[in-house]
């Protein structure tokens, strides 16, 4: 399996190659989108027939593995057919499909590496990859800019993971992440190493996932064209749910991950206060995408691997969707502001109690485990608040029978994934290492007081502390002034240069 | 040729430097000319970015904006070079237009030195970089500086920040346009933002000069200066441009300059100051909070130091001009006399850059003008005896109908006839269930009535309930995305979807759009629908519902006549409106009918047909001699551009005439719309030249989420004919034309002639400058690349990180790919099948049109009864 696996993968590189060439005839590039759908089908095949996990020299073949070169590969392949007519025309059409190819094809290789060394060479390589797409064109001095910005930090994110990996694997000994991370292995740590080798993790980690204080490179590279921002959102920020999937024995239970809690609970308050304010659509999606990376991470934080894993496949789907549907924003006519806001009062009050009862039963299955209690809570409130949009305010018979359709359709369709996901991702991850309930407490408090905080400021429009928050919070969102340029002046120089 | 790049004014100081009560809100007004108002793009109609300038030539309209805002408006060379390349440019046309720039100048200097001068600086090869920087040439400049100096161009007024940022200094314009894009974006925001800007319907001043106090992106010292500033918007510009020095005479001048900084969002408070008198000081408001900030930002710098030499003319590049295309060694110089040197001079001057381009584009024109005279000389006469039609179409004068119209005519004996889309009607229309109207018409018009679809109370209450039910799905989603806790849980619930819809869009993108259109379609299933025709009493604030009796003839009348259809009907006569199919793309409207405020033109049919199968119409008609015969029946269609396809949009019970015409017609479309999908699309950038089946592929552009150019819209647009269709059937005019029907022996006092120039040809006008902008500056005045725009507001497309409101159309809709143009940037060409007398009378009456075509702003031509051809331009 490994060896078609790689035998695809250079296929592509091949062919990615071939057409960077001139004398190849454009329309090789619909001939490439077919050779690049080859490893996305091997690595299916794989995750579907794989359900030990083997190490295989410097592989680790376990269905994680497998599982996010699939992910990795799809969304590359999904963006490379949207590039073929979308792209067509530009100036770098050829290179945006090799290194779509290669950035995209190294991504999925990290993933299945053991041996740290891999890891290393592929996750720089991906970076390097992404760094030069969002500079591909060098014409325009935003885009410069953005490239510089993102590499700088990607450079830094790097190096820190380099140090982390290299005092690891001085300490342990070891190169392959599964010889580092068994009991003896481990053991060889002393306890302010490992808390020396996690925070470096975290620190490596945080960046790529546009994490506060970090979170401006993906805010800046909204310049990149929407393809290259779909793969990005969706393949390449949620690494640090990977990272930390596979470090977990060494992360569990310690300081870092208390750290780790602190950003993310800040970066899933930032994201969202981001979308309050913010009015450019794809803005708006780079901030949703701060606030979903800080909720993976504290998922992982509170030990619920599985879940983050989940999260960021379904996060890095979505995503890629919304941005390739960025298009689409401008609605014809604004349908009419919902007039129907009288709805029964009993409608409302049964879905608060629904979510409620939903909560607290879903609570109850797993009292004793802290990212159970975050969950039951979102669920609870999610429940009863698309019960009030979709039920409570439904219009009329229809509407309502509607409502109550497609919450039944997404709550099936969902338990449905998450069941076949978790089936296979449990023998893989390991659950567990819970941090104390306090930890979870607190991240419960951050939530529930930013989302009350918020509901205040709301209702106090003309106050002081309304106009000072929404300003931060519009700063924070926006372009710093030297990533933006009133008119597009590169293309003026391409029409004095013309042809050729 | 007066060569200065201010523009004159119209008006100008009446007001004396100070006087106390200073109007500020006229010069505002005035200053207004120098943008175009920009609606939203949800409603994309074509826009003139020029409209308010048409009293200044083009020329110097475009010395105005070269010398301001560096931007140019005559085709670049490499468009030109290719252009000649394809045979475009005639060089016979390119040295008449010499000769005339030659005669048009008195110059010291004998005729054959500077022509020769001229004809080898019209290549406008690079001047060597050697050249410049020949060791004489220094000398030699100081020498003739002492000449006395050449007639200098008076330079126009540019912001303080920018003549900062000119010298080198801080990046004040540049931070002045980052604050004012966000303030504009918050202020306007339609997509509903869940907080949206505090305070703002007090407007935009008020609500900034509020917040601007605990901006962080201000210092905290800039912050302070603001501290006090006046709470009236017109107190503050007042007080901001005192505060900056700027003489009351050249306050219009600045405020212009400052209008054009970024256009497209000072255009869109134009438009919406325009929209509601609560708002109408809205473009003061924007100058207000604008300089007021230019002031904050620039306090430590003032008062700037005066720069020097600005008008003085620089001498370098002209003594390098005449060494290289004048064969004048700089050595020779001095031989020469100094009222020769002095000419010599001043040729080089004049004859710069923009001169050149300005007779290329000239020369480009008339090879066009020629080419097009020719083929409609040489076309082959009409056959003799013409069958009667067995139906007569009605299409919009879109270019895009005209490869339709000819099809149409090849598949049997049916008649084309083009008239604006709008058919004359001047309604504003309102969807079954839907609280928002569309002004359907030119953006020139104002809507007088109000046409409702309706249905049976129980089917509309269901439908509704199922549209509601539709809506409350995405609603649902926007309202989970804005909430900290739903948002977290949002992927997971509709990310099994989206994937779905991600996967089935990109690998059967034909079959996945065609399948989510009609599971809407299925779910909404919307009713059978009424037309609300008749007038029904209503407010008086709003618009009346539907139309009198002797308001519905009229119309009927109107158009009738406008088409030039008022005898010999056949048993058919189909109104086609015309609309577009594209998917994920922002500028959808753009594509839709011009003439229907960028909307389809499907309605506008629906209405004018109905109207016209009236019998009290018909009866009251027969009475002033237009008498339609009991068989003939009206039905609407809509020509679907992206597929040149047409769908029935309304047929009513017919005739057994009409229903076997229209049986035929039926039999006849499927062929009709592959010949023309097929011409069309071998336009189209694609892999395979002509594709095997024209008709899945046009429907894979319609249905691709990934399509960037679904179809061509109305790129290449060039001419507009109005005349009889005799004079260009069996032309083939490649989808350029706009081709208006007219015969002038139906028009002895020339009103429907007027009515034609006022209306449709000025739509035709706006479209075509608009086209042109967006191809010579496509950063300014178009909308860039696709790829890389963000939708903001809810409003329009900003480009990158954040930029101006972009107004035109972006890069791919007028360029074959990022080397190669499509769009032949040419103003149109009106071409007017009349007596010379006819134009006569035309230009003398209409002092605007005038105006346009002696401005160069519109080309105007006439081909007299004889086949004569006149150019008037």
């Amino acid at each position: 399996m490994l060896t078609s696996f790689f035998i695809s993968l250079a296929v592509c590189a091949l062919s990615a190659l071939l057409l960077l060439h001139p004398r190849v005839p454009l329309s090789f590039v619909r001939i490439h989108v077919g050779i690049i759908a080859l490893p996305v089908l091997v690595a299916l095949l794989a995750l579907v027939t794989t359900d030990a996990n083997i190490i295989f020299g410097p592989w680790c073949l376990d269905p994680l593995a497998w599982l996010m070169a699939f992910l990795v590969l799809t969304i590359g392949l999904v963006v490379q057919r949207y590039s073929v007519r979308y792209l067509l025309g530009d100036r770098s059409y050829r290179k945006y499909f090799a290194l779509l190819t290669l950035t995209t094809g190294v991504a999925s290789v990290a993933w299945l590496s053991d041996d740290l060394r891999w890891l290393l060479v592929c996750w720089g390589a991906t970076l390097l990859g992404l760094t030069l797409l969002i500079g591909l064109n060098r014409e325009w001095q935003v885009a410069r800019t953005a490239a510089a910005l993102s590499g700088r930090l990607f450079a830094l994110s790097w190096l820190i993971l380099l140090l982390g990996i290299v005092w690891l694997t001085q300490v342990t000994g070891h190169w392959q992440l599964s010889h580092v991370l068994a009991k003896d292995g481990l053991a060889q740590l002393g306890s302010w190493e490992r808390t020396g080798v996690n925070l470096l993790l975290v620190l490596a980690v945080v960046i790529p996932a546009a994490q506060w204080p970090f979170q401006r490179w993906l805010l800046e590279s909204v310049v990149a064209p929407t393809p290259v921002s779909a793969v990005m959102h969706a393949g390449l920020v949620n690494a640090g749910g990977i990272m930390l999937t596979r470090f977990a024995p060494l992360f569990n239970g310690d300081l870092a991950q208390i750290f780790l809690l602190m950003l993310a609970s800040i970066s899933v308050l930032l994201g969202t206060g981001i979308i309050l304010v913010q009015v450019d659509y794809k803005r708006q999606l780079v901030a949703s995408t701060i606030a979903q990376m800080g909720f993976m991470l504290i998922q992982c934080a509170l030990g619920a691997y599985v879940a983050a894993i989940i999260h960021l496949v379904l996060h890095g789907l979505f995503k890629a969707a919304l941005f390739l549907q960025a298009g689409s924003a401008v609605r014809r006519y604004e349908a009419t502001s919902r007039t129907s806001q009288r709805s029964s009062f009993l409608w409302k009050i049964a879905g608060t109690a629904l979510g409620f009862l939903v909560g607290i039963g879903f609570w109850l299955t797993a009292p004793g485990d802290g990212y159970q209690l975050i969950s039951s809570l979102i669920l609870g409130w999610s429940l009863s608040f698309v019960w009030t949009q979709l039920i409570a305010f439904g219009h009329g018979r229809i509407g309502r029978m509607a409502g109550f359709s497609l919450l039944g359709g997404a709550v099936i369709v969902f338990s449905i994934i998450y069941d076949a996901l978790t089936g296979v991702l449990y023998e893989t991850v390991r659950q567990g290492g819970q941090p104390p309930m306090p930890a979870a407490i607190l991240v419960l408090f951050i939530l529930l007081s930013g989302s009350a905080l918020g509901a205040w400021l709301a209702r106090n429009r003309s106050s002081a502390a309304f106009a000072v928050i929404y300003l931060w919070l519009v700063r924070l969102g926006d372009p710093h002034p030297v990533s933006i340029e009133s008119h597009p002046n590169y293309l003026a120089q391409y029409l004095a240069r013309g042809g050729n | 040729m007066n060569v200065t790049s201010t523009l004159p004014k119209r008006t100008k100081e009446n007001l004396t430097p100070d006087s106390p009560d200073l109007d500020i809100n006229d010069l505002v007004k005035s200053a207004s000319r120098a943008i175009a108002p920009l609606w939203p793009i949800a409603t994309f109609a074509a826009r003139n970015p020029w409209m308010g300038l048409e009293r200044q030539s083009f020329e110097q309209v475009a010395r105005w904006l070269k010398d301001t805002r560096d931007v140019e408006i005559y085709p670049s060379f490499s468009m030109i070079h290719a252009a000649q390349n394809r045979g475009e440019i005639d060089e016979a046309f390119l040295k008449m237009a010499l000769q005339r720039w030659l005669d048009s100048q008195s110059l010291d200097l004998p005729r054959e030195v500077a022509e020769r001068f001229c004809r080898a600086a019209l290549k406008r090869d690079d001047l060597p970089s050697n050249l410049l920087a020949t060791p004489g040439l220094k000398c030699l400049v100081e020498k003739l500086s002492d000449l006395e100096p050449l007639d200098t161009e008076k330079h126009s007024l540019k912001p303080l920040s920018l003549c900062l940022e000119k010298q080198g200094g801080e990046r004040v314009a540049h931070t002045l346009d980052h604050h004012l894009i966000k303030w504009c974006k918050l202020f306007l925001d339609e997509s509903q933002a869940a907080w949206s800007l505090p305070n703002r319907e007090e407007g935009f001043y008020r609500a900034w000069h509020r917040l601007v106090l605990y901006d962080p992106a201000l210092s905290h010292e800039q912050r302070q200066r603001l501290k006090d500033w006046p709470q009236e918007a017109n107190t503050a510009l007042k007080e901001a441009l005192f505060a900056l020095e700027i003489p009351h005479s050249e306050i219009q001048d600045y405020l212009e300059a400052h209008l054009i900084s970024l256009p497209g969002w000072a255009g869109m408070m134009l438009w919406r100051s325009q929209q509601s008198t609560q708002e109408n000081s809205l473009l003061t408001e924007y100058l207000a909070v604008r300089i007021s900030l230019e002031w904050a930002l620039l306090k430590p710098y003032l008062p700037l130091p005066k720069q020097k030499n600005e008008d003085k003319v620089p001498l370098v590049p002209l003594i390098a001009a005449w060494a290289h295309w004048g064969d004048l060694p700089i050595q020779a110089w001095s031989q020469l006399s100094s009222t020769e040197q002095k000419a010599r001079l001043i040729l080089a001057y004049r004859f710069d850059e923009m001169t050149t381009r300005r007779l290329w584009l000239e020369a480009w024109e008339q090879t066009h003008a020629d080419q097009l005279s020719e083929m409609i000389r040489s076309k082959p006469p009409v056959s003799g005896e013409v069958k009667p039609a067995l139906a007569q179409f009605v299409f919009c004068i879109d270019v895009r109908s005209e490869p339709f119209r000819r099809q149409l005519e090849k598949a049997g004996p049916f008649e084309t006839y083009g008239m604006a889309g709008f058919f004359g009607l001047p309604i504003e229309t309102s969807e079954l269930g839907s609280e928002h109207t569309h002004s359907s018409l030119p953006v020139i018009l104002k809507p007088q009535h109000r046409v409702k679809e309706s249905s049976s109370a129980f089917e509309l209450k269901q439908y509704e309930q199922r549209r509601q039910a539709a809506h409350s799905l995405n609603y649902t989603f926007k309202t989970m995305k804005q909430n900290l806790l739903t948002s977290l849980l949002l992927p997971e619930v509709s990310g099994p979807w989206q994937s779905l819809q991600m996967l089935a869009r990109s690998f059967v993108p034909r079959s996945a759009g065609r399948a989510f259109r009609q599971l809407r379609e299925a779910w909404l299933r919307k009713p059978s629908t009424e037309l609300s025709l008749d007038h029904m009493h209503t407010s008086e604030t709003e618009l009346p519902v539907g139309f009198s009796e002797e308001e519905k003839v009229h119309y009927v009348r109107q158009a009738l006549r406008m088409m030039g259809l008022t005898n010999h009907f056949a048993p058919l006569v189909v109104i086609c409106g015309h609309g577009s199919y594209s998917t994920n793309n922002p500028y959808a409207s753009a594509l839709d009918c011009g003439a229907c405020g960028g909307a389809s033109g499907g309605f506008n049919a629906r209405v004018l047909a109905a109207l016209a199968n009236l019998p009290k119409v018909r009866e009251a008609l027969a009475t002033e001699g237009i008498s339609i015969p009991e068989d003939t029946v009206f039905v609407a269609a809509e020509h679907v551009t992206t597929l040149d396809e047409l769908h029935w949009l309304y047929v009513p019970r017919l005739s057994e005439p009409a229903q076997e015409v229209f049986d035929r017609i039926q039999a006849a479309l499927p062929k009709v719309s592959h010949d023309a999908n097929e011409e069309r699309l071998s336009q189209l950038p694609n892999f395979e030249s002509c594709p095997k089946n024209p008709k899945a592929e046009a429907h894979r552009f319609a249905e691709d989420w990934s399509e960037v150019r679904p179809e061509w819209g109305l790129a290449n647009n060039a001419e507009f004919i109005i005349g009889r269709r005799e004079l260009t059937k069996e032309c083939n005019l490649g989808g350029r034309a706009f081709l208006h029907n007219y015969d002038w022996q139906e028009d002895q006092d020339g009103t429907l002639l007027a009515n034609i120039i006022a209306g449709p040809a000025t739509v035709a006008q706006w479209i075509n400058l608009q086209y042109y902008a967006s191809t010579v500056a496509p950063h300014y005045y178009g909308s860039g690349n696709k790829a890389t725009q963000t939708v903001t507001a809810g409003l329009g497309v900003m480009q990158g990180n954040a930029s101006d409101l972009l107004a035109g159309l972006p890069w791919q809709s007028v360029m074959q790919s990022d080397q190669e143009v499509y769009h032949a940037p040419l103003r149109l060409l009106v071409v007017i099948e009349a007596p010379r007398e006819y134009v006569e009378r035309l230009v003398d009456h209409d002092p605007a049109f005038r105006q346009k075509v002696q401005n160069g702003w519109i080309r105007l031509a006439n081909i007299d009864p004889e086949g004569y051809w006149e150019s008037w331009s």
